[in-house]
């Protein structure tokens, strides 16, 4: 490796993120400060799991035994019935017996349609977004930032104006009741994955490029070769946020979908709530719903904890 | 753009190792050097055609469309019929329009307030007290649900007679409080559980930024034997605000335009003590069959963020960052 | 990570999303339709999911009757049902049959996105007298055709458990005996009070009784009412006193809120929350319904109605009993009587078979196999008479409800037109009372207001 800089100091990598560096201070007693720091950061640490336990506990209990002891710590009345009929398990005779609603979750189904849109629609944003973000970042052309900041304009455009044209247009595509349909609106850009990934090109080092361009090579190759491996952190970063985003949308896949086979894991849960009008709410069921349209996300969480925390970032951001 | 400090980024180290490799990259091309085209302007049109099919069709258009029928009477089966600005002059005159603004801003208040100070102690807390993934990984969790399922979950929790929050307080002797259905209440309660969804993620936003800072600045706070408080006003605060002022743009406009939540938790209720602009708007149009007053309403919310966008990126620009 | 496999791994993404997206958008199935005759598949929704089961059954006898058309049943949540049910006006995607409801059909009608029944030949045959009283009347325009066919009824009732009514000193008769007035509460009142019971064990109608802690209510809380006109709220009182809602029914266009004994049962309505007899607006929530509230004895009479037999029946631990509706100063008692019917959508692409389907869930044989499963009371008197055998053999006696429609003193379900701005006015008036405690006043305000929207349709 030929290097004409003055060796850098470390530790900036990225992977220093995670340790980092420096010289370590001194061992002290904990201050008083220190205490009681440690004593807000645990609490707001229970304050956020506890709902998950929670949702846990009262998926295991039966609806009868909630009612009557509403604080046990440990599943009341311990049942698997929520989970049956959440997967279409029981009989419908069954489920109103305990408080249910007959209705299922074909979770497989809806799980993969989940999937797919998140997938199509993380890929594609992402990588038309970063397309247009390095146009904005680095081509050279008239009116260049003026049409970067009608992108920007975009950020302000409340979600409920979009909604009903954009339905149209699907329906007269004949795209309702796919999952293409369903994608298709996020699929090409989002003002915030664009102005995201701008911010990132921007910062990257420009004589790196420039030596690139000085040797010969065209500006598409550059944007392949080099800046999107240098941006492969944001980048990451954008697909993960992407993907929960298109992952938990919940109104525009439930105006667009009709049947079972464009149904994804949001709106069934939706669906699965709302079912009797009238009766009181099967929050056993309900909340193993809950835990079964999360858990996807919390499994790809676990599996890639490590990455996804430290690829969220703004490094070189300027 | 201020020239880079040999510690300050991180791509530093990583261009000098691909400086190389661009040299390679570059005579793997040609084998003379080509003349650089003075504009862009063909190459940029391809890079950014479908970001612009995209933008113009699910974007700009459906915009345009939306502010010409604020000044139509639409009930959305029929064509929409021309009727000036009679849609805004019931916009001026209607009470439940402006109270419904008024309690967006009290939520967005409430939400993004929280939000951020609660987000810049877990980050600093991330910053100076552990180090632990496992730590961040936990405060991010409840970004990995839906609103719909947080709201569930929360009003499960909270409910005024099964909930555990409930039986806490009622065996603390604070008595039960009806969080989702007191006019006081309500948009304290859906505040809280949208900052429950959220602060983890603005928390490791701004936890990169702090990362982003050079520790030299803290060792010489330290060596002049400043204080941890002290460091954080006089250093982190600071040298944060290019960071903080991107993050709070971007969630005050989403904060802004609040919907699920309330759609799943209250509805809008109790008469009204709920019902943000985003609610209001959604019955108007799906509820009401009146999509031309709807959109009217819409306009007046993209007027409001819009202000607030631009006061925002006014008052971001004049903090540089003081680092450099 | 190597530039060529990033460059090839993302072309690779892009080339799959697509095609993904391709093959998703491909493998959606229409429903293909024959043009010719009443042949083809017939779309029906419905929201309650306890009803399920018997309208499969009815399908499947149809089905059996006329082989060349399909019933596809679709539930929907109430939630969503609605949202959907537009969006697919809209988008071209509405089913061609769905059940429908007082409080939306008038929109329908104006938006013309409904058959017209008695222009469909399967259909134009529906008598009125076949059907429970005044029912088929309501689901007529203003222009006078039909567009929905009755499809079952409901009325009001009290709730309770017997081991619970005993223990006070009450029998079913005396429940059955009550009787109210707007000014000191009748013999209904003193029942409450002496129903609910306070943290130290003191009833209501005891020296020494604190109404800041209430341990069991003497009557259930379902919210203002606002939304429904508090059918299972005070419309049982209401009703049974000189007054109805509107000039006329259906299609009245002048609201009665202003009128100073509604305005009066009100007040003594909402001050049973004072007095500590009836839950103040929070105690309960959204969620927590007079079902819940009786089956987790927090409530001594629950009410509710006739839909919600079969949810009470298996409460765990409670032995129900059902009561009518106590009489009022007009001499008898009263409940709402509301009805659900069928209605075709203008979508429909073949509206003969839709009509046929209609038709056939009117028809006698149908409604019976509905009120066998004893979840409601279907429109025809023998398939309501099915569902009370049918309760009774579970062991409920579901007089309380039946006797009202015998005696007739129901009085029907509002049918006004622009519903929901109507309700958009009135529910928060009536929140507010319940819960902030505005004065009943205020009704008149809004009463004014409603009239207004009302005049300019």
């Amino acid at each position: 490796m030929t290097s004409t800089l003055p060796p850098v100091v470390e530790p900036q990598t990225t992977r220093a993120i995670t340790t980092r560096g420096g010289p370590r201070p001194p061992r002290r007693k904990p201050s008083v400060g220190r205490v009681i720091a440690w004593i807000a950061m645990i609490a707001v640490i229970v304050v956020t799991l506890f709902p998950f336990y929670w949702i846990l506990r009262t998926a295991l209990s039966s609806n009868g035994a909630i009612s009557a002891d509403p604080t046990s710590l440990l599943p009341t009345g311990f049942s698997l019935g929520g989970f049956e009929r959440v997967f279409g398990l029981q009989s419908t005779k069954e489920a109103l017996a305990q408080g249910g609603s007959g209705a299922a979750i074909n979770f497989w189904q809806y799980l993969l349609n989940s999937v797919l849109t998140a997938t199509m629609i993380t890929v594609g944003q992402v990588f038309f977004s970063a397309g247009a973000a390095y146009a904005f970042a680095r081509l050279r052309w008239p009116g260049r930032d003026r049409v970067f900041a009608v992108f920007l304009a975009g950020l302000m455009v409340p979600t409920i104006f979009t909604l009903l044209p954009n339905f149209t247009l699907i329906k007269s595509l004949g795209l309702v009741d796919t999952l293409f349909g369903i994608a298709l609106p996020s699929m090409l850009m989002t003002p915030f994955a664009v102005f995201f990934l701008r911010q990132f090109f921007l910062g990257i080092s420009r004589e790196v490029e420039e030596a690139a361009l000085i040797d010969g090579a065209g500006k598409v190759r550059v944007f392949f070769r080099l800046i999107l491996p240098m941006a492969s952190a944001p980048i990451a970063t954008l697909a993960v946020l992407t993907y929960i985003t298109a992952w938990n949308d919940y109104f525009w896949p439930l105006m667009v979908s009709y049947t079972d086979s464009s149904r994804v894991l949001t709106v069934a849960l939706g669906v699965f709530k709302s079912q009797s009008p009238q009766s009181g709410t099967d929050w056993a069921g309900l909340m193993a719903a809950t835990l079964v349209a999360a858990l996807p996300m919390i499994v790809l969480f676990g599996v890639f904890a490590k990455r996804i925390v430290n690829s969220i970032g703004f490094s070189g951001i300027k | 753009m201020a020239t880079e400090s040999p510690v300050s980024s991180p791509l530093t180290t990583a261009s000098t190792r691909r400086r190389s490799r661009a040299t390679d990259l570059a005579r793997a091309g040609t084998t003379s050097p080509r003349r650089r085209p003075r504009n862009d302007l063909w190459l940029a049109l391809i890079f950014i055609a479908p970001a612009s099919v995209g933008f113009a069709v699910f974007l700009a258009w459906p915009t345009v469309r939306g502010i010409y029928l604020s000044f139509t009477s639409f009930n959305l089966l029929t064509p929409p019929v021309f009727t000036g600005l009679q849609n805004y002059e019931r916009l001026v005159q209607d009470s439940i329009f402006w109270h419904s603004m008024a309690v967006t801003v009290e939520y967005v208040l409430l939400n993004i307030g929280f939000q951020t100070i609660l987000a810049l102690f877990i980050a600093v807390m991330m910053h100076r007290l552990t180090k632990s993934t496992f730590v961040r990984g936990i405060v991010l969790a409840p970004y990995l649900v839906s609103n719909v399922v947080a709201a569930l979950i929360w009003l499960w929790i909270l409910d005024t007679q099964l909930g555990i929050g409930n039986e806490i307080l009622s065996a603390i002797g604070v008595g039960r409080i009806p969080f989702l259905q007191s006019d006081f209440w309500g948009i304290p309660t859906i505040a809280f559980i949208n900052v429950w969804r959220n602060v983890g993620y603005t928390a490791l936003l701004i936890f990169a930024g702090l990362q982003a800072l050079p520790e030299q600045v803290y060792e010489a706070g330290r060596i002049d034997g400043a204080s941890e408080w002290k460091m954080f006003w006089r250093i982190t605060v600071p040298l944060l605000r290019p960071i903080l002022s991107l993050v709070l743009i971007i969630t005050i406009i989403g904060s802004f335009q609040v919907f699920d939540t309330v759609a799943i938790a209250t509805q809008g209720g109790p008469a009204n003590a709920t019902n943000v602009v985003q609610n209001y708007i959604y019955n108007l149009a799906f509820g009401r069959f009146q999509f031309g007053y709807a959109s009217a309403v819409s306009v007046a919310l993209l007027i409001v963020l819009s202000i607030i966008t631009i006061i925002q990126y006014r008052l971001s620009r004049s903090g540089e960052s003081d680092l450099d | 990570m190597t530039n060529s496999i990033t460059r090839r791994a993302l072309f690779a993404g892009g080339a799959s999303a697509l095609a993904l997206g391709a093959l998703a958008a491909c493998s959606t199935t229409g429903t293909p339709n024959p043009r010719s005759g009443a042949t083809g598949t017939v779309s029906y929704w419905l929201w309650d999911s306890n009803q399920l089961p018997a309208y499969q059954a009815v399908a499947k006898a149809f089905e059996r009757e006329n082989p060349g058309i399909t019933i596809r049943i679709t539930q929907l949540g109430w939630a969503d049902y609605w949202t959907k049910l537009t969006a697919g006006f809209i988008a071209g995607t509405a089913p061609d049959v769905f059940t429908d409801h007082l409080s939306k059909f008038p929109q329908f009608a104006d938006l013309d996105v409904l058959y017209k029944l008695d222009e469909l030949e399967a259909t134009s045959g529906i008598r009125d007298d076949d059907y429970q009283s005044g029912l088929a009347q309501l689901w007529k325009g203003r222009d006078g055709h039909r567009y929905g066919s009755p499809k079952d009824w409901d009325t009001v009732a009290m709730f309770y458990d017997q081991k619970v009514i005993a223990k006070a000193g009450y029998t079913a008769d005396d429940l059955a005996a009550l009787s109210w007035n707007p000014d000191d509460g009748g013999t209904f009142e003193r029942a409450v009070a002496h129903l609910t019971i306070d943290g130290k064990g003191r009833r209501g109608d005891e020296p020494g009784f604190d109404k800041t802690d209430v341990a069991v209510y003497g009557m259930s809380a379902n919210g203002s009412g606002g939304d429904g006109f508090g059918q299972t709220q005070w419309s049982p009182f209401t009703g049974s006193i000189d007054w109805f809602y509107t000039n006329k029914n259906p299609w009245g266009n002048r609201f009665r809120y202003d009128d100073a004994g509604f305005q009066k049962t009100i007040s003594w309505y909402f001050g049973l929350a004072e007095k500590g007899y009836m839950p103040k607006y929070g105690v309960f929530s959204t969620t927590t319904g007079p079902d819940v509230q009786l089956g987790s004895k927090k409530v001594a009479l629950s009410f509710n109605g006739s839909w919600m037999i079969g949810t009470y029946a298996n409460l765990p631990g409670i032995d129900v009993g059902i009561a009518p509706t106590p009489t009022g100063p007009i001499g008898h008692r009263a409940s709402m009587f509301n009805g659900l019917g069928d209605s075709i959508t203008k979508q429909a692409r073949n509206p003969e078979a839709a009509a046929k389907w209609v038709a056939f869930l009117g028809s006698a044989a149908a409604q019976e196999i509905v009120g066998r499963a004893g979840i409601v009371f279907p429109a025809r008197r023998s398939g309501t008479d099915a569902a009370v055998a049918a309760y009774a053999k579970r062991g409920l006696d579901v007089t309380a409800f039946t006797e009202q429609v015998e005696d007739g003193t129901t009085f029907l379900f509002p049918v006004t037109r622009n519903p929901a701005d109507v309700q958009a006015l009135v529910q928060p008036a009536f929140d507010d009372i319940y819960a902030n405690g505005k004065p009943i006043s205020t009704l008149t305000g809004v009463n004014e207001q409603v009239n207004n929207l009302l005049a300019l349709t």
